[in-house]
């Protein structure tokens, strides 16, 4: 009782002192954040020197600094009752915790100290794996106070700051890495820099993402559960030898995704046909953009909780009734506690057949929490790109993708 | 001091300076347009005073079901109240117009047909009995008939009135002139057909059939009938047309109006066969042996969702490889301005060579079917059953698409594009199912 008490107190003061002690985030909140195009991205990481390496390190740890306070403003903008929100309050934390380590981190000057940052980096990269779940729990438990519209714009700011965030400091890690002659770990014999692959072949991505789609069993998810053997073929036409410089995690996230969706409704509509009908991926490479349409039949998005296909990326429970779902905040909860969290990849997604033999083979045990369709939808709109769902209720449902392929547009971040 | 002007070099005339209009032959005078007699100024300002009343389609619908004497001169009393009144508010609207796009030749033909089919209607004699209807609804089809080619005239219309209206001004009013057309059409249609249906009845008929309601409208008999016509047209303008294959439920069908099917699905052929047929040329050769690529039409009847209630629609999806639109064009392709955007202002070519959804203006090189004889040509085509368009004129005034949504989305239907830029379009088209559709407003 006592130690509650306390509790309390310290939370009191703690809570005061946080007020007071705001304007060094205002400070930093007030400037402006220094957007990128995937060129300059490029460019910058293509002939590495120590100088352009020091260089990178600082423009990362200023800018990061930058860019967290400005969610943190965004965050102390919204109502009381949605931060003291469980999930929601655990980010605040996370995030305060990211800004004073990057705001204290002295100016980088030599390879050994940008060794130093480097490590940091990627220990903060890995605490922050639990920010999705958390945020995603966080804010549809707080559906209820929050307008739909305010509730998705916030929704996207944060998820694009932090795939922003990521991008500059997997981005600096990888050029760190090369140039300290790290060996490449995947074997990578794919022209790259950093992590942006300059030749990336759209055909080949499909095709790796449907070989590791096929290679899980079907009982991952319960309500999928069929006892069959096989998947759908993937039928990929139009302009195959497609290439273009892109982030590749990116590209195989959303293929990953959107093939995984495909394939799942095909065996739910087709569970006891003897053959599935196939799903047809499309690439075609027009004068800006990549585009591509994966078609399938599986009866399209027949969803009474929705209204337009569009409401799939919304996490506002007045636009998608499944946000507030029971077994959907349910799967939320114990993947928020989950220290590995979810960083949107598809590595994450496949994990090696030995190492969880009761979990069943392929996926690791994370049931549907949702966040497939709105994330691959901020990695496709973050260099300027769309995503696109349409349903042809009872036949099938397609989705276009459109990817900008000259790598000039800026990132798609709040300034 | 010139004292002769130039009617001087007649020598019928007497000297200028004597005439009461020497100061007429020195300058053009302009006057205005008659107005309008009174007693067509009161009988519209009775009938516009109140503005149509929505009716359901059901109440359309309930003149046939059952189909008797009594209930064909309800119907047609229904439409000697209820046609008058729309007409007035077509006259009204185009009154609005800025006074220098109603000088306009076709403004001021199609405002004058407008007068007198709606005076003709207003002042028509009760109908009592089964002769007297016979012989309106013979008067009917006349006038149906005689405003076949009200929007072509129109658009010529707005096409050379683009400098003196905005492009939302002129969006607007042609939406509110197309849908009061699709509903003076169909109250008039319905009667039409009831008539006829009840003076030769046919035991097939009374069951499927409705009027111009069609209770088992199959898709596919429509994508073939559409299709083989379209391909005709394309063959004979272009020398070549794209194969056409339907896949999904081809055995569907659904209570709907064949003849607005019949116009979508026209529309929307005639873009996809143009663009597949022009694109095969450019990255193959006028004569080549490659194949074209073919026009895919997948049907999906309204499927049935446990927990769900509601609006039920059949769908359709019309896939080509015409290589698509633009990202710039996406904007423009359903709107009018793109179409009336000045004829010559912007060198009548967009910067992609006309390309296939964009706007080929009537007379413009790309103009198929135009001939040389221009104008003559636009109306020509035009057969009697009035929606039906040659592909040189709808093709022309790049109508089509804002057209064809407009009758999809008449009783709560859909109709949207997606284009994979250098591939081509997928045309999504989502109609009601009408026999649970009572309550759209006609």
């Amino acid at each position: 009782m006592v130690n509650m008490l306390l509790e309390n107190r310290v939370r009191f003061q703690s809570t005061a002192l946080h007020f007071y002690q705001n304007r060094q985030l205002e400070l930093y909140a007030s400037k402006e954040a220094k957007r990128l195009t995937l060129r300059q991205l490029v460019f910058f990481g293509r002939s590495m020197d120590e100088d352009r390496l020091i260089k990178s390190a600082n423009y990362v740890r200023t800018e990061l600094a930058v860019r967290i306070a400005h969610r943190l403003r965004d965050l102390q903008a919204l109502p009381y009752v949605v931060v003291t929100q469980e999930g929601v309050a655990k980010v605040y934390e996370l995030y305060w915790s990211a800004f004073e380590q990057f705001r204290r981190f002295p100016p980088i000057n030599n390879i050994e100290e940008n060794k130093a940052f480097c490590e940091s980096l990627r220990k903060l990269l890995d605490e922050h794996a639990v920010v999705i779940p958390n945020l995603s729990l966080g804010l549809s438990l707080s559906s209820p106070y929050l307008a739909p519209e305010l509730l998705d714009s916030f929704m996207r700011r944060m998820l694009i700051s932090r795939i922003s965030r990521r991008v500059l400091a997997e981005h600096h890690l990888a050029l760190s890495g090369s140039y300290n002659g790290k060996v490449e770990e995947s074997g990578a014999t794919e022209r790259h820099v950093g992590i942006i692959y300059t030749g990336l072949n759209v055909k080949q991505s499909i095709d790796k993402c449907t070989k590791l789609l096929k290679e899980r069993s079907h009982h991952i998810d319960e309500n999928y559960g069929v006892p069959s053997t096989y998947w759908p073929d993937v039928i990929v036409d139009g302009h195959l030898d497609t290439n273009f410089a892109y982030i590749k995690e990116h590209v195989e996230y959303i293929f990953f995704e959107l093939l995984k969706n495909a394939m799942l409704a095909t065996i739910q509509k087709y569970h006891d046909a003897a053959t599935l009908p196939p799903i047809r991926a499309t690439i075609v490479a027009g004068n800006n953009d990549v585009g591509i349409r994966i078609s399938d039949q599986g009866g399209g998005l027949l969803i009474p909780q929705i209204k337009s296909p569009s409401d799939l990326f919304s996490f506002s429970h007045v636009r998608n009734a499944t946000r507030m779902e029971h077994s959907r905040l349910g799967a939320l909860r114990t993947v928020s506690s989950d220290p590995r969290g979810v960083k949107a990849t598809v590595e994450e997604q496949v994990e090696p057949q030995s190492e969880s033999p009761e979990k069943g083979v392929g996926m690791a045990a994370s049931p549907r929490i949702g966040i497939g369709l709105p994330m691959s939808n901020i990695f496709a709109t973050y260099f300027g790109g769309s995503l696109e769902l349409i349903s042809l209720d009872g036949w099938g449902t397609d989705v276009y993708i459109r990817l900008p392929k000259l790598g000039t547009n800026l990132e798609g971040i709040e300034v | 001091m010139k004292l002769y002007s130039r009617s001087c070099i007649s020598a019928t005339r007497k000297p200028a300076i004597a005439s009461p209009n020497f100061r007429s032959h020195q300058y053009h005078v302009r006057k205005a347009p008659a107005p309008v007699p009174p007693e067509v100024v009161q009988l519209l300002a009775s009938f516009a005073s109140h503005s149509p009343l929505p009716i359901s389609l059901a109440k359309l619908l309930s003149f046939g079901r059952p189909l008797t004497s009594k209930s064909i001169l309800d119907s047609v009393s229904y439409a000697l109240h209820e046609i008058p009144r729309r007409l007035a508010t077509r006259v009204r609207h185009l009154e609005a117009l800025p006074f220098i796009v109603g000088t306009n030749p076709y403004v001021a033909t199609t405002l004058n047909a407008y007068r007198e089919s709606f005076q003709w209607l207003a002042t028509y004699p009760r109908v009592t009995n089964l002769e007297q209807n016979e012989a309106f609804t013979a008067e009917l089809e006349h006038l149906v008939a005689s405003h076949a080619n009200d929007i072509p005239t129109m658009a010529k219309g707005f096409q050379e009135c683009s400098r003196y209206m905005s492009p939302t001004q002129i969006s607007n009013f042609l939406d509110g002139a197309i849908r009061n057309r699709i509903s003076v059409r169909l109250i008039a249609e319905q009667h039409i057909a009831l008539s006829r249906a009840l003076k030769s009845p046919s035991e097939e008929q009374n069951v499927t059939h409705n009027g111009i309601v069609n209770m088992k409208c199959s898709p596919l008999d429509m994508v073939r009938i559409c299709g083989s016509f379209v391909g005709e047209l394309c063959e004979a303008t272009l020398g070549a047309s794209p194969p056409l294959i339907i896949n999904g439920h081809e055995d569907a069908t659904f209570p709907y109006i064949p003849v607005h099917l019949e116009y979508i699905l026209t529309e929307i052929l005639k873009n996809s066969f143009r663009a597949t047929v022009e694109r095969h040329y450019k990255l193959h050769g006028n004569s080549s042996t490659w194949p074209i690529p073919p026009v895919l039409i997948t049907i999906s009847p309204p499927p049935k969702v446990p927990g769900v209630s509601g609006p039920k629609f059949m769908s359709m999806r019309i896939r080509d490889q015409g290589g698509g639109v633009s990202p710039t064009n996406m904007a423009r392709i359903f709107s009018y301005a793109f179409t009336t955007a000045g004829q010559g202002a912007d060198g009548g070519q967009d910067e992609s060579g006309g390309g296939p959804y964009a706007a080929q203006h009537v007379g413009g090189s790309a103009a198929i079917g135009s001939g040389g004889t221009g104008e003559a040509n636009l109306f020509g085509e035009i057969t009697s059953k009035g929606l039906q368009m040659g592909m040189g004129t709808i093709a022309g005034l790049g109508y089509g698409l804002p057209m064809s949504r407009l009758y999809a989305t008449y009783f709560g239907g859909s109709l949207d594009l997606f284009s994979l830029d250098g591939w081509g379009c997928d045309v999504y088209l989502k109609l009601r199912c009408l026999d649970e559709a009572g309550d759209a407003q006609i």
